[in-house]
C-alpha cells in the first residue's frame, strides 16, 4: 500500500485509534469480497473511503457496525474487538430506513427511545437534529410525504440525535441534487468540527471526499484491499467553494483519479 | 378522509336530488315500497313476510323485555369471543411469525385444522363446554383465532428484515423491536385481520346458539323458525344487521386512527425556502 504522508499528518498518527482493521478479509464461500486490507482511523478523524462498485467500500462499514464478520483477521473499536451490533456508532445507511408510520419527529426520536433518553432532553437533541439538517417545520409530517432527499436528511437527523462518537456514512448524499449536496457538505464540516467526532465517509465521488475528508482511501477493484492512502492537506475550516477552485484540490483530484483506475 | 375538491360547491334542490346521500336513502326507500308491494299483492307473507310485519315483530319483541336480554347474551358471546379469538390467534401468529423455524414446521398443520369446515365443529363444542355461554364464546374465538392467526403470521413475516437490522443499531433491545417496528409494521395486515374476523365472532355466537341454547338472537330466529314466524326469523337478521353495522364502524375508527399515516397520499412537502 502506498502512503501519501504530510508533516501536519505525522503528528495524529500517535492519537489514539477509533478503527483498526488488522489484516481483514471478507468472503462469502467461495466469493472473494474484500482484503486483506489494514487500515487505522484516528480518533476525531475524518476519513473517506472512495473505489470502483463492489470493491466492498460497504463492507468495510458493515464490519465496524458489526453487522458482518470478517472471515479472517480483526477489526477493533475504540481498542476492544467488535462482537455483535455495535450501538455505539451512527451509522448512515444508502436506504434511509424511515419508519413511514412515524412523523419525522417520531423518527429522528427513535434512537433516544431506544436508550431511555429523558422526554425533555429528547425533544431537545431532536430539535437541534432537525436544525442541523434543515428540517425544522417538518416535524409533522409523515416520511411518505416528502421527498427522497428529506427522507434521507431525516435519516442523518436521526444518526445526529443520539450523537455518537463514530459516524460511518454510506453514500448518505447520493439520493441529493447538487446544490443540496454541497449544503449538506458544508454541515457536515461544521457537524464534525462541533462535535470533534469521528467519520468514516463511503463514496464514489472524489470530489466529495477530497472537501471533507483529513485522508482519502482509494480501494482497489474486488477483491477490495486499500490502494493508495492520501493525506488532503488542505486548510480547516474549509470554504467548500475555495478549496474545489484551489490548485490543490485539482492535484488531489489528479492523483486519486489516476488510482482509481477507472478504464 | 379525502374531499373530492373537483365538485365545485352547489345548493339548492337540485345539487340536493343529485347527492349520493339522497339517492342511496331513495334506494332504500324504494326496495323497502317494492318489498311491502311484494308481499301484499302476491300473498307472500309466509315467505319473505314484509317491513311492516318485521317492524311490528320487532316492537313485539322489545315490548316483551326479550329483545335487550337476548342482545345482551349474543353480544357477550360475539365480544368475549372475539377478545380471546384475538390474543390467541394475535400472539400465536406473532410468535410463528417471529421465529421463523418454529413457523415453518407448525403451519402445515394450522392449515390443515384450518381446512375443517369449523362449523362441523360446533356439536363438539357443545359435548365439551356444554350449552352455556362458554360454548359459544370458544366457539366464536375458534373462528376469529384463525383468521387473527393467518393475518398477524403473514404481517409478522412481511417485516422488513433490514428495517429491523437498522433498529438494532439505532441501539433497540428486543422488546423496542416488538414492540416499536415488528408490531406497528404488520398493524395493517393485523387490523384487516381483525376487521374480517369480526362478522365471524358474531356467527360463532349465533351457530352456537342454533345448535343449543335458551336465549339470544341465534336463539330467537332459531324459535321464530319453528313457529314458522317469518317475520320473526327477519327481525332478528335485522337486528344482526345492525350489530355489525355498528362494530364494523367502531372498528373502522380505530382503524383510521391507527393508520393514519397512511393517509395524504403523495402530497409532497416543500423544501424549505425554496
Amino acid at each position: 500500500m502506498e502512503q501519501i504522508r504530510s508533516a501536519t499528518a505525522a503528528a495524529v498518527i500517535c492519537r489514539q485509534l477509533a478503527i483498526s482493521f488488522d489484516e481483514v478479509v471478507v468472503k462469502f464461500g467461495d466469493f472473494h469480497a474484500m482484503g486483506p486490507t489494514s487500515l487505522d482511523v484516528r480518533h476525531g478523524e475524518f476519513l473517506a473511503i472512495v473505489g470502483p462498485s463492489g470493491c466492498g467500500k460497504s463492507t468495510l462499514l458493515n464490519l465496524v457496525a458489526g453487522t458482518l464478520v470478517p472471515s479472517s483477521g480483526a477489526v477493533a473499536y475504540k481498542g476492544n474487538g467488535v462482537a455483535g451490533i455495535n450501538h455505539d456508532v451512527g451509522y448512515v445507511t444508502q436506504k434511509n430506513y424511515c419508519l413511514p408510520w412515524r412523523t419525522v419527529e417520531g423518527n429522528v426520536r427513535l434512537p433516544l427511545e431506544f436508550r431511555n433518553v429523558p422526554p425533555a432532553d429528547a425533544r431537545e437533541q431532536v430539535r437541534d437534529a432537525l436544525a442541523m439538517v434543515g428540517l425544522l417545520g417538518f416535524e409533522k409530517a409523515y416520511p411518505k410525504q416528502l421527498s427522497g432527499g428529506m427522507q434521507q436528511r431525516v435519516a442523518i437527523a436521526r444518526t445526529l440525535a443520539y450523537r455518537p462518537s463514530v459516524y460511518l456514512m454510506d453514500e448518505p448524499f447520493g439520493s441529493l441534487d447538487a446544490q443540496l449536496r454541497t449544503r449538506m457538505h458544508e454541515e457536515l464540516l461544521k457537524i464534525w468540527q462541533e462535535t470533534g467526532a469521528t467519520f468514516v465517509f463511503v463514496t464514489h465521488d472524489l470530489q466529495e471526499a477530497i472537501t471533507l475528508a483529513d485522508r482519502v482511501v482509494v480501494m482497489s477493484k474486488r477483491p477490495g484491499i486499500p490502494k493508495l492512502v492520501v493525506d488532503i492537506d488542505l486548510p480547516r475550516p474549509r470554504d467548500i467553494i475555495d478549496i474545489q477552485a484551489s490548485p490543490a484540490f485539482g492535484a488531489y483530484f489528479k492523483t486519486l483519479w489516476a488510482a482509481l483506475d477507472v478504464h | 378522509m379525502a374531499i373530492d375538491n373537483r365538485q365545485p360547491a352547489r345548493h339548492g334542490w337540485r345539487f340536493f336530488v343529485g347527492s349520493n346521500t339522497f339517492l342511496q336513502v331513495l334506494v332504500g326507500i324504494v326496495g323497502l315500497a317494492f318489498w311491502e308491494a311484494a308481499s301484499r299483492s302476491f300473498d307472500l307473507d309466509f315467505w319473505i313476510s314484509s317491513p311492516t310485519a318485521v317492524a311490528t315483530e320487532l316492537v313485539r319483541w322489545e315490548r316483551s323485555g326479550h329483545l335487550w336480554v337476548d342482545l345482551r347474551v349474543t353480544m357477550t358471546e360475539a365480544s368475549l369471543g372475539f377478545i380471546v379469538g384475538c390474543i390467541a390467534g394475535g400472539f400465536t401468529g406473532f410468535v410463528l411469525g417471529w421465529t421463523q423455524r418454529l413457523g415453518d414446521i407448525l403451519e402445515p398443520y394450522i392449515v390443515a385444522l384450518y381446512s375443517i369446515p369449523k362449523i362441523a365443529l360446533a356439536p363438539l363444542f357443545v359435548l365439551w363446554l356444554g350449552i352455556g355461554v362458554t360454548n359459544k364464546v370458544m366457539f366464536a374465538a375458534m373462528l376469529v383465532f384463525f383468521i387473527v392467526f393467518f393475518t398477524t403470521y403473514r404481517g409478522v413475516r412481511s417485516v422488513d428484515r433490514e428495517l429491523v437490522q437498522n433498529a438494532w443499531l439505532l441501539g433497540a433491545n428486543r422488546w423496542d423491536i416488538w414492540t416499536k417496528i415488528a408490531i406497528p409494521y404488520s398493524a395493517v395486515w393485523m387490523l384487516t385481520g381483525l376487521r374480517i374476523a369480526l362478522p365471524d365472532a358474531l356467527i360463532g355466537a349465533i351457530v352456537g346458539e342454533f345448535v343449543a341454547s335458551d336465549a339470544g338472537v341465534g336463539y330467537r330466529i332459531k324459535e321464530a323458525t319453528a313457529f314458522v314466524n317469518t317475520a320473526g326469523v327477519f327481525a332478528g337478521l335485522f337486528v344482526l344487521l345492525l350489530i355489525s353495522l355498528c362494530l364494523l364502524s367502531l372498528l373502522k375508527l380505530i382503524e383510521n386512527r391507527t393508520l393514519r399515516w397512511q393517509a395524504g397520499d403523495g402530497a409532497i412537502a416543500t423544501e424549505p425556502g425554496h
